[in-house]
């Protein structure tokens, strides 16, 4: 526990010391140089003991550049107290520090007097003796009991049985074990035999994935040293510019595919020649540079509020234009203030993608209401959980756990997170074997559907509902067509002016769109829906080019296949995004949802105010003849409005309901209006 | 595997049941509950399993037994449904109806048993008037179970009660309503079948041609998608297109001197030709160029007449023949048979050549007669009314259900020349009724007329190279024209 209240300043600590760096190292190079210059033994002091207080703490896990430092401050701080009557009885701590930490060290005589080397060598010799080592090849890895240790020619290593392994790539290791004791020096020789090929290579940038033929051997990292120079300067690069070296060994006979992989960089892929695995050697290639590959995203919404996430990451608000992209798959998610928007998107080197987000509606799953038990509970708990996989058209916000239904609810309903809510409640008996989900908007209309629990899948039938979204617009041309049996394609029976003035004869069958033959109004459709913007269609002369237009469509009062809430929430998020006559079609149609759930007051404050300037089709004679409808639903309170609206629909003769295509408003309101009388 | 016999089995379920039967009378109501569930789910087996008495043993058990439980209703629901759609005695199932609208108004299944008792009321009407009853049960379901699936039921049935009684626009109402709230509903294609035909009857041939190719967009599988097909080939090419007639020739495929004396032809409600060959004495159904007997040997018929039911009716001087039935049914001595209809009620319509009225015969035999001009032809109309010709008045009358003269057509109107005779009428279902006519300038001819007695098409024998002696004609369901020759034995098609 105390461990854990600690671990947050530990890594703050870790932090600072990675973020002090360069400070460190300057106070490193300062405290020699005022020694050097200005013989300023306590300025230099001061800053050696600032580094050795800043990295003796971390002595276990510092890199090999900064075990050097810490060596030499540990030496400077012996010398520099040495000079100084205060600080000799502290000369012989620092040796011993200096000692512990890296035997190997060699102290600068230049620096270090007769004396003091005279005790470090004294000190050393308490507790270490020498080795001689002597590697073919060399530039191996030596590991002293299993710890990684500097491959020198001489080393001291402390009192007792040691165990020194040396490998190298495209050698087999060879471990020996050696008795160390006072005063007694040894000697050991590593002579390693060849058992493959082995291949380094440096990659600019640091950080790509290493694969060979296929198999990922891992990521490039570091940066190169000094050791690098031959290889970066003639491409123009320094040194650090590429990544450590990365070892491939163990190369099988043959030729083999070496693919490198990095985030926001083109991938490269290159083939090894077989002469680089036999015969055995050791190959160091060029370094190898990634190109980098971007992509440009544009995100745009006619819904206003929407904010843009890439992968979890905020990339502001909408609209967002050419934003330079790494190319890849990323998780597309606009945030609305109502509904969200999500798409799985590629962005393609140096391709440009456009995303228009339309928001969906999001269903927050209450969970399951109650405690009680039955057989399948747990498969139907789980099946609630993973119902946002089937589903396409709403976003699905699952249940949370250790919530109950009622504490969600209060939740849903304070935060506004989702339009609708998914309750499900087992329906009471002795065994339980129904459960009835419940889908509601906030506003209460809600859609109650009876589930089995042990059926293959309860949720189906839910999922298919939700995910059926009635269309509010068609693709038109201005045509009423029939398929006439004996006709060679759909016969005009009558076009719009503008369709006339085109060209379309009425009474003639249309034989081909777009240059192909056309057998019926349903190829048509297809035509229609394949095509961009117009289509050409011939009556066997010339052929006409009609523009492709949108139609208005009535969703149906009451489908079977339809969960009204979502189709509600659908269209109050339509209407949100549209003006014009699209917004109007929006709430003639949330009209229509609202009369399937009898709420005609409030079907009739939206269409009151809903005007569409279309005279023929789905029209304001619809919307007229709709609110006539609420008005009789209410009773006869309302008979004089009812009468008012049935002759306000009379006067658009070409309204009609469902689609362009449907029954004629007029005769229907024409009968209404008698049968008020 | 049971071996008992089946008269054994309800005594042996109502055996098994006894004790629970016993505990019942004294338990608490959900072990009523359970027992009448029980009870019902037996039954069910049993009726799955057609034992039909043993089915309603059990349920008539559950109703005397528990019969506040909520499986009260469903038994007595399908009680009814066996007497009407097994025993086809619709007269029994009134009892169940009428108790389940007394005592399980409540009920879900009230709105079918309701439906149900308004489409058996429906089937009693025999005059519009007569179908205010089952209306107000149509309406009932609309009012108290506006949720159910029966609704669509009751709508369609609504907007055919108000069809027979000549209210079209209500009816259209009704029609639209099916499928515009509920166009996944079984009724739906039959609604909109019947909307396409009601906007006909109201002068909306545009609209009636739209919804019938929304029919075929919307449930092109349909029986009622195939009956939108030939509707709309028949009122494209009669009424729009209207192409001067072009004889074919022989037909089918040229065939000639096949036939015995042809003399009456009729169109069968799935579109074949039947025809009556006089020197054979019977009728015959075209079905794929092949000749098919249809119903008894009849000697001298003089009408074809195809009821609902698909068979066929023969009527001449000795009387009716309906179907398969041998038995003749006098025709109240009627002599000179020149036409005959049945309305929508079931009555027929009879036109005498020497009776200046109209005689109508009730299913139940009696008759009565229609004023009108003595009528030497006579063809039903969609409307539910019939159209005659009358010679002597020179004029042809497009009557309502009722008799009454809606439309009335004078000979040689819109003609280049007048004809003097009418010898025959033939109407497709669809609003187009064709014309044989003799004599005058005219001579020998046929012609369409539309529902509003326009003539659409026109035609002599001259013209088209016609010499046969034609008694008779029926109109296609591609928009052509069957004609009957019987000195030459065939039948000639005009396109």
């Amino acid at each position: 526990m105390r461990l854990c209240r600690l671990l947050p300043f530990a890594l703050l600590f870790c932090l600072s010391l990675g973020a002090q760096d360069p400070v460190l190292k300057d106070t490193f190079l300062q405290g020699k140089a005022l020694w050097a210059t200005q013989g300023d033994r306590e300025g230099a002091a001061a800053r050696f003991e600032k580094v050795v207080q800043t990295l003796a703490p971390q002595a276990a896990s510092l890199e090999a550049a900064w075990i050097q430092v810490l060596s030499e401050s540990y030496n400077w701080l012996a010398v520099l107290d040495d000079r100084h009557a205060q600080g000799k009885p502290k000369v012989q701590g620092h040796l011993q520090a200096l000692i512990d930490l890296n035997p190997d060290f060699e102290v600068d005589r230049a620096l270090t007097s007769q004396r003091l080397v005279a005790l470090f060598d004294r000190l050393k010799a308490e507790k270490y003796a020498p080795v001689k080592l002597s590697y073919a090849p060399e530039g191996g890895i030596l590991t002293v009991d299993g710890r990684p240790s500097a491959a020198l020619p001489r080393k001291f290593l402390p009192f007792g049985a040691r165990t020194l392994r040396y490998s190298r790539p495209g050698f087999a290791p060879a471990e020996l074990s050696l008795e160390i004791a006072p005063r007694e020096a040894k000697a050991a020789d590593f002579t390693l035999a060849r058992t493959s090929s082995a291949v380094t290579l440096h990659v600019q940038p640091s950080g790509a994935e290493v694969l060979l033929d296929g198999r990922s051997l891992g990521h490039t990292r570091g940066q190169a040293g000094p050791e690098a120079l031959d290889l970066a300067v003639p491409l123009g690069l320094r040194p650090e510019d590429l990544s450590e070296a990365f070892v491939i060994a163990d190369l099988a006979p043959g030729k083999h595919l070496l693919e490198l992989r990095a985030p926001c960089f083109r991938a490269k892929v290159l083939q090894l020649d077989e002469s680089l695995a036999t015969p055995w050697a050791d190959h160091t290639l060029e370094p190898l540079r990634l190109e980098p590959s971007k992509g440009t995203l544009s995100v745009t919404s006619a819904w206003a509020g929407g904010e843009l996430f890439l992968s979890g990451q905020s990339q502001g608000p909408l609209p967002v234009s050419q934003l330079p992209v790494c190319s890849g798959p990323y998780d597309l998610l606009v945030r609305f203030p109502g509904g969200g928007f999500s798409q799985r998107i590629t962005v393609e080197d140096g391709k440009a993608l456009a995303v228009e987000a339309r928001p969906k509606p999001r269903l927050a799953c209450l969970g399951l209401e109650g405690e009680t038990d039955f057989t399948g509970r747990a498969r139907f708990l789980s099946l609630l959980d993973a119902l946002g996989a089937q589903l396409q058209q709403v976003a699905y916000l699952p249940p949370r756990p250790g919530e109950t239904p009622k504490q969600a609810l209060a939740r849903v309903k304070a935060s506004r997170e989702a339009e609708l809510i998914l309750l499900a409640t087992p329906v009471p008996d002795k065994v339980i074997h129904r459960i009835e989900l419940m889908v509601a908007t906030l506003d209460g209309e809600e859609d109650r559907l009876l589930v089995k629990p042990l059926e293959q899948d309860p949720l189906g039938p839910l999922a298919a509902r939700l995910n059926t979204v009635p269309p509010t617009q068609e693709p038109g041309l201005g045509l009423s067509l029939l398929d006439v049996p004996g006709e060679p394609g759909p016969w005009v029976l009558a076009a719009s002016e503008a369709a006339q003035k085109a060209g379309i004869q009425v009474g003639k069958a249309i034989t081909q769109a777009n240059g192909k033959p056309l057998p019926s109004v349903r190829d048509l459709r297809l035509v229609m829906a394949g095509a961009q913007g117009s289509v050409a269609l011939s009556q066997g002369g010339v052929p006409v080019v009609l523009p492709i237009q949108s139609e208005g469509l009535e969703i149906p009062l009451s489908a079977a296949d339809l969960c009204y809430p979502s189709v509600l929430a659908h269209l109050r998020l339509q209407y949100a995004g549209a003006k014009g006559d699209e917004a109007s079609l929006a709430r003639l149609n949330l009209g229509l949802a609202l009369m399937h759930f009898r709420k005609y007051d409030k079907a009739i404050d939206l269409l009151r105010d809903a005007r569409l300037s279309r005279v023929s089709g789905v029209s304001q004679g619809t919307l007229d003849y709709h609110m006539g409808l609420c008005f009789l639903r209410l009773g006869s309170t309302y008979q004089a409005e009812a009468a008012q609206a049935f002759r306000q629909a009379m006067k658009y003769p070409q309204a009609t309901l469902l689609g362009p295509d449907g029954p004629l408003v007029a005769p229907l309101a024409r009968q209404a209006l008698e049968d008020l009388k | 595997m049971s071996f008992a016999p089946p008269w054994f089995r309800t005594p042996a379920v109502l055996f098994c049941l006894a004790p629970a039967l016993v505990q019942g009378a004294v338990q608490a109501p959900v072990q009523d509950g359970e027992l009448a569930e029980r009870l019902y789910r037996s039954g069910e087996r049993a009726y799955a399993a057609k034992s039909y008495k043993e089915a309603l043993d059990t349920w008539g058990q559950l109703l005397q037994s528990v019969p506040g439980s909520e499986f009260a209703p469903r038994a007595l629901l399908e009680l009814a449904r066996h007497q009407v759609e097994v025993e086809r005695k619709p007269e029994a199932a009134m009892p169940y109806l009428d108790r389940m609208k007394a005592e399980y108004i409540r009920a879900p299944e009230a709105a079918d048993g309701l439906l149900l008792r308004g489409i058996l009321l429906a089937r009693q009407a025999r005059r519009p008037a007569d179908l205010k009853d089952a209306m107000a049960e149509f309406n009932r379901v609309l009012d108290l179970f506006p949720d159910s699936p029966a609704v669509p039921g009751a709508r369609l049935r609504l907007g055919r009660a108000w069809r027979d009684q000549g209210q079209w626009g209500r009816a259209l109402r009704q029609f639209v309503e099916v499928f515009r709230a509920r166009p996944d509903a079984a009724e739906a294609p039959r609604a909109m079948l019947e909307a396409a035909e009601t906007m006909d009857l109201l002068g909306d041939l545009p609209g009636c041609l739209r919804m019938l190719q929304q029919l075929r967009d919307r449930a092109p599988k349909s029986p009622e998608a195939l009956d939108a097909a030939w509707r709309i080939a028949v009122r494209v090419k009669h009424r729009l297109q209207k192409p001067p007639f072009n004889n074919e020739g022989a037909w089918p495929s040229g065939r000639t001197k096949w036939l015995k004396t042809p003399t009456l032809l009729a169109l069968a409600s799935e579109g074949d030709l039947l025809l009556y060959q006089n020197d054979l004495d019977r009728a015959f159904r075209l079905h794929h160029g092949d000749l098919v007997p249809v119903g008894p040997a009849a000697t001298g018929v003089k009408a074809l007449v195809v009821p609902p039911t698909g068979d066929l009716w023969l009527l001449s001087k000795a009387g009716l023949l309906r179907g398969q039935d041998p038995a003749l049914v006098p025709l109240g001595g009627l002599g000179a048979i020149t036409g005959a209809a049945l309305d929508r009620w079931g009555a027929l319509w009879v036109a005498d050549a020497k009776t200046p009225a109209l005689t109508v015969f009730s299913s139940d035999g009696a008759s009565r007669t229609v004023a009108s001009p003595t009528a030497n032809a006579l063809a039903s109309l969609p409307s539910g009314g019939v159209i005659i010709a009358a010679d002597a008045d020179r004029k042809l009358l497009f009557l309502d259900a009722d008799g009454q003269p809606r439309t009335v057509v004078p000979y040689g109107k819109d003609l280049p020349a007048s004809f003097r005779y009418v010898i025959a009428l033939a109407s497709d279902g669809a609003g187009q009724v064709a014309v044989l006519v003799d004599g005058g300038d005219f001579g020998e001819g046929v012609m369409v007329l539309g529902p509003d007695g326009a003539v659409l098409r026109q035609a002599t024998f001259k013209s088209l190279g016609i010499n046969g002696r034609i008694t008779s004609l029926a109109l296609d369901r591609s928009g052509g024209l069957v004609l009957c020759d019987r000195r030459n034995d065939l039948l000639i098609r005009l396109n």
